[in-house]
């Protein structure tokens, strides 16, 4: 095999083009040695183009190379997708969010992925390049083949980055989850929420627990049910029964039993919606 | 598998080895720098054990190929201590009673390097957080706490 | 006897804070464990292990395997002997000679040049089984028709145990109370964070030699030489530093060591083996599984009258020390109260699952979580506060208990009082649960070889005038060394840094049980002090003869009456000279009085015992059954404290891996396959998981420890776990009697779910 650091963009192409399909792309590649190696690696870990996070016309911009560390410790995230910086923060270790990425997180298509659940939740959209440096732009949750499968093929195409709409005032997002123990852990349940709130009453709302299905996916129908719906207690007791009842859930000798993890996803689900809420609300005092 | 050239930094001294990239950099630094106070308590970045700096961030060296450190600089515990002195972290571990079998100790003060690069000033939870990677089975962890944070008393003196 | 009830300073710095100089070899990376250890020309052995939980080996093909290159040797059962070994009973062999018994059970085995190497060489070897049907729960594998595991052990009942002290019967009869419920553990893994690795050489000269870490080498080698036949003297351990072993490696792995032996022995080259972390959940000997069914009765003034049992315990595949840990789960519990009546009923059964060994208490910290959740359960019956029936009810110095211990020193009492007070057990904050519970735990136990009661060591006047100590008892972490030198220290007035602790080594150690049974201290430390003390008479003797005039020994100075003075290297040097080339050495032994007890075990099992008492203060998410436990308060009476600094480090240690059996850790099988082989899975706690821990010592004298001092490593663990269970309980208003308590059993106790 053969294992080559690319410096850019460019090259990471370039070199994705000459090269035969059993090349494949790896940043942190933390997850790498529980596969099988290919024939050659294309290392994007250190390139400095992939490692952005910018606020460009409304919306916030974040390289698929950002490290978990960093996009945790990030001021702009953490002020404009509150709950990508949460997720990040509370990934295996700091060791794992060191060298993991954003776009691996995603690439890797764990179902329960903390910061890839946050990414849809913000309504992120990926943007890939191929090797002829052609462009596309793809709403993260279509990003999922299958469980532990990414609908992209890492040996043709590059991850870019993360495009996500700047949580303005009446916004807020947030990230909970829910494990065994307090690191080192893979959630049983987590959720993230993005709410808009408008004169008390909720007017958008992106809504995503996870693990339910093989890619995070949005809990259409309770966010439905919540559109409309004033920010109070009621409310979210409401979401608290809607998205339990709607979360189609297995369970696990591991983690937990379905039954439990159903009821997980209506707490969980519940919880964040407060926390974003009161962030929405409290964006608007302040502004 | 196919051997390349790989140069990197390790220790402060440029480096130069002809190795397998698919290799773990905990495997390259015991087996082929010799370099045996990194430990190896699962090889699956779920302990710490193989903590190591890796442009000063602490990385589990067992979850990195070797082909990665290319042009990156390494630091491993053995860099610590200079002319047979230990350094003010490792000097903390033992005044604070830190140490029992020692098997996730080199991790653990690497871990607290990294934290104290980044924050030369952190509270409990930030210590307790910074070596949330790092699995300790005799201690309880509350003696390593207390070393970081000793640590960091004497950085800042 | 004065009682000393003090928090601990953390801050002070006495004469009781040593820790032994190699712990600056473990902060600089230079300790050497044993996968930093190689020798010339070293191979590396991987073994081939059975993916079935039961079945009948029809064939090996080992195909062209020692063909391949970089292989050479490879080893089966067929070419072994069958001469089955074990610790209690032999009932293994090194390597499978007709049956697999579980999913990880030794099959055939391959020395490399590399690991890789002998990986793929396994790998490549064909195995053609039979399945049998297998058994995993032991209940049913008591059942007559159930799948039998080993021919000599009918219903597969690996050993058993009746007892009856008084008369139960008559006892509940008469209980103006009774509750009673049934308590089960999983398996738990000691979980040190060295995987156990060897390094085996064999030459003619040498003989063989097995460079591991183990809690006692001189039983390990005496098994060695005994299942391959080599002579006793031509089997050597040598000890590199150990990653930590908490009972869970009293015997190290010893089909590894074997394995390993053989391999050296067929291919004439040293051979490493290490287990990979998955090997370790697979075969590195857990903690039995137990499901404990408890009956207690009380008189309405909350006296206890008695207490019957019905235990099974889970053995898996294999025995090793799992009978032994099955009584003293069974009974010495019944030791921390009052019970005048017991009924006991234990039973051990082989299981097709990984095979068990032992983890630390020895399996009192699963009696305390039963016997202290029940206890409560009693309290609340009663109506009397759950602290109040703990103290009118437990033991105190002077008692012999109800399996006939004898309490020579007991502050059990002021160790509940202190845990309680620290804890605010009298000034509760709302919203939060409080626990309490107590135990006791021998210290320096007598009976694993009623003939080998005691230690030896040796303490040797260097021609530097540094003292050299050799014991067989071992240090892993726990801090034995800096025991050892304290105690000699304050033998021979010496400075601690001028003495040296040995004792990894079978060729030059006295011979010794280990360090097991909470025995290092006690019983090792005793024969350091007589060895000292010995020494100490040796160098005054010399001192007088050289100066022709009685001489008294002081700060390591030897002063005559007429004021003459001569310092140790002199007196050392003299001798020397004297015998032309020997050395002065202080021989010392401690024999204990012969532990007597009947045929139904009623009798003292251990020179002394150590007591402590721990609460608990948690917090209960109602919505989730999420917990968060907020304090321990560890209050013990392991006699007065030799070394404070490893003292603290052993309650902080123990009180975590006491946390984590009550709320994380447990082997989950898959049909006989452990489905969470991994330190992501199988969860120990980490930085992020612990409670603020607050140790007491009541420093009470203890008259046969060395300078007062009792056992203090394995008890730590064992009151947590009641302690815990009950805080819970207390928080959730429900309680959950199955181990580890997780939210989901706390959610499912609370919303009336069937558990699964």
């Amino acid at each position: 095999m053969s294992y080559l650091k690319a410096e850019s963009i460019g090259q990471a192409l370039t070199l994705l083009k000459e090269s035969a399909p059993e090349s494949r792309l790896i940043a942190g590649g933390t997850d790498l040695f529980l596969q099988e190696f290919p024939e050659r690696l294309i290392d994007i870990g250190s390139i400095e183009e992939l490692k952005w996070i910018e606020e460009k016309e409304g919306f916030l911009e974040v390289g698929a190379g950002v490290t978990h560390t960093i996009a945790g410790g990030s001021d702009l995230i953490s002020d404009k997708a509150t709950a990508l910086a949460e997720a990040c923060l509370q990934v295996g270790s700091p060791q794992v969010r060191n060298i993991g990425t954003l776009g691996g997180n995603v690439m890797n298509a764990a179902p329960a992925a903390d910061a890839a659940v946050a990414l849809v939740a913000l309504g992120a959209v990926a943007v890939l390049m191929d090797k002829d440096k052609n462009i596309r732009r793809v709403n993260v949750d279509q990003l999922y083949a299958g469980y532990n499968c990414s609908a992209v093929d890492c040996s043709s195409e590059l991850l870019l980055k993360f495009m996500i709409e700047s949580c303005k005032s009446g916004e807020g997002s947030a990230f909970v989850r829910f494990a065994a123990r307090r690191a080192l852990a893979l959630p049983m349940v987590n959720a993230a929420v993005r709410v808009k709130i408008k004169n008390g009453i909720i007017s958008e709302i992106y809504l995503v627990a996870a693990p339910v299905k093989p890619a995070p996916t949005r809990l259409l129908k309770t966010e439905e049910l919540l559109l409309g719906k004033s920010a109070c207690e009621e409310t979210w007791l409401k979401a608290e029964k809607s998205a339990a009842g709607e979360a189609e859930v297995r369970g696990s000798l591991l983690r937990c039993s379905a039954d439990y993890r159903k009821h997980l996803v209506g707490i969980l689900v519940s919880r964040a919606i407060q926390v974003a809420a009161l962030r929405a609300i409290g964006g608007k005092e302040e502004g | 598998m196919k051997k390349e050239i790989i140069k990197f930094i390790l220790n402060g001294e440029q480096v130069e080895v002809y190795v397998d990239p698919a290799k773990s950099l905990l495997h390259l630094l015991r087996n082929d720098f010799g370099l045996t106070g990194s430990k190896e308590g699962c090889g699956q970045g779920e302990c710490g054990a193989c903590t190591v700096l890796l442009d000063d961030l602490a990385v589990n060296s067992c979850l990195i190929p070797a082909g990665k450190v290319s042009g990156c600089s390494v630091v491993t515990i053995e860099a610590l201590s200079r002319d047979g002195k230990p350094d003010f972290v490792q000097e903390s571990f033992v005044e604070k009673g830190a140490v029992q079998c020692g098997f996730c100790s080199p991790g653990m003060i690497m871990s607290a390097h990294a934290l104290l690069k980044q924050n030369p000033r952190p509270d409990a939870m930030e210590v307790r957080t910074a070596i949330s990677g790092n699995l300790c089975r005799c201690t309880g962890y509350k003696q390593i706490e207390e070393a970081i944070l000793l640590s960091a008393e004497k950085l800042n003196k | 006897m004065p009682i000393i009830t003090e928090n601990i300073t953390r801050e002070k710095k006495t004469e009781t804070d040593f820790q032994s100089p190699e712990v600056w070899t473990k902060v600089t990376g230079k300790a050497v464990y044993g996968n930093d250890f190689k020798l010339p020309g070293m191979l590396y052995g991987k073994i081939l292990r059975s993916p079935h939980p039961h079945a009948r080996i029809k064939k090996i093909n080992l195909g062209s395997v020692e063909a391949m290159p970089g292989v050479y040797a490879s080893l089966t059962g067929a070419e072994l002997p069958e001469r089955p070994y074990g610790i209690v009973f032999d009932d293994e062999l090194p390597l499978a000679a007709e049956l697999v018994r579980y999913i990880g059970d030794e099959v055939a085995a391959v020395a490399a040049v590399d690991n890789e190497t002998a990986s793929k060489a396994v790998e490549a070897i064909n195995v053609d089984y039979e399945m049998l049907p297998a058994v995993f729960s032991p209940r049913e594998a008591l059942k007559p028709d159930a799948p039998q595991l080993h021919e000599k052990f009918k219903d597969n009942l690996a050993w058993e145990r009746n007892l009856l002290r008084g008369d139960s019967d008559k006892a509940f009869r008469e209980a103006d109370v009774i509750v009673e419920n049934t308590f089960t553990i999983p398996s738990v893994h000691s979980t040190y964070l060295e995987p156990t690795v060897c390094v085996a050489a064999d030459d003619p000269y040498n003989g063989l030699i097995i460079h591991t870490a183990v809690q006692s080498p001189d039983a390990v080698r005496v098994i060695i030489a005994k299942a391959l036949e080599l002579p006793l003297s031509k089997v050597r351990i040598v000890g590199p530093v150990m990653g930590g072993g908490f009972g869970g490696r009293v015997y190290g792995n010893l089909k590894l060591y074997m394995i390993a032996s053989l391999l050296a022995i067929k291919t004439g080259r040293p051979v490493k083996m290490q287990l990979t972390r998955e090997e370790e959940f697979l075969v590195g000997r857990p903690m039995i599984a137990a499901e404990m069914h408890l009956k207690m009765g009380f008189k309405n003034d909350g006296t206890i009258l008695a207490r019957e049992a019905d235990i099974v315990t889970d053995n898996g595949a294999y025995s090793a020390q799992a009978p032994w840990v099955s009584k003293t789960l069974s009974e010495r519990n019944d030791s921390v109260y009052h019970i005048p009546n017991i009924k006991t009923r234990v039973r051990l059964a082989y299981t097709n699952k990984v095979p068990t060994g032992q983890y630390r208490a020895y399996g009192n910290q699963a009696a305390n979580f039963a016997t202290e959740s029940l206890l409560d359960m009693g309290a609340v019956k009663l109506g009397i506060d759950p602290l109040k029936l703990r103290l009118k009810n437990c033991v105190k110095t002077g008692d012999t208990t109800v399996h006939g211990l004898k309490i020579k020193s007991c502050a059990l009492a002021e160790c509940l009082k202190a845990a309680a007070e620290e804890i605010g057990w009298y000034d509760r904050k709302k919203g939060y649960g409080y626990g309490i519970s107590a135990a006791i735990h021998a210290s320096g136990s007598l009976v694993f070889d009623k003939n080998f009661r005691g230690a030896a060591a040796l303490a040797r006047l260097e021609l530097d005038g540094r003292i050299s100590i050799f014991s067989g008892e071992q240090d892993y972490g726990q801090g034995a060394h800096a025991t050892f030198t304290l105690i000699a220290s304050r033998v021979l007035g010496i400075s601690p840094e001028m003495i040296t602790v040995y004792s990894r080594d079978t060729l030059s150690s006295p011979h010794s049980i280990g360090a097991l049974g909470n025995r290092q201290t006690t019983i090792g430390g005793k024969a350091v002090q007589m060895a000292a003390k010995r020494l100490r008479e040796l160098i005054v003797l010399t001192a007088a003869d050289m100066l022709e005039d009685p001489v008294v020994m002081e700060k390591g100075t030897l002063r005559s009456a007429s004021d003459r003075i001569v310092e140790l290297p002199l007196v050392a040097y003299h001798y020397h000279s004297l015998t032309c080339g020997l050395s002065l050495i202080g021989e010392g032994r401690y024999v204990p009085e012969p532990s007597e007890y009947d045929e139904t075990g009623y009798g003292n099992i251990a020179v002394t015992y150590s007591f402590a008492a721990h609460g608990a203060v948690v917090e209960v998410d109602k919505t989730t059954g999420a917990i968060t436990v907020h304090k321990i308060v560890a209050a013990h009476d392991s006699g007065k404290i030799i070394n404070q600094i490893s003292a603290i480090g052993q309650v902080f240690g123990g009180t975590t891996q006491g946390l984590g059996m009550s709320c994380y850790e447990g082997y989950l099988f898959n049909k006989g396959e452990v489905a969470n082989a991994s330190l992501a899975d199988y969860r120990i706690p980490t930085s992020l998981d612990v409670p603020d821990i607050t140790p007491i010592f009541i420093e009470n004298e203890d008259p046969e420890g060395p300078y007062g001092a009792k056992g203090l490593g394995e008890i730590v663990q064992i009151p947590v776990l009641g302690a815990v269970a009950n805080a819970v309980a207390d928080a959730a208003g429900v309680r959950v009697t199955d181990l580890p308590i997780t939210a989901e059993k706390v959610y499912q106790a609370l919303s009336g779910w069937e558990c699964e």
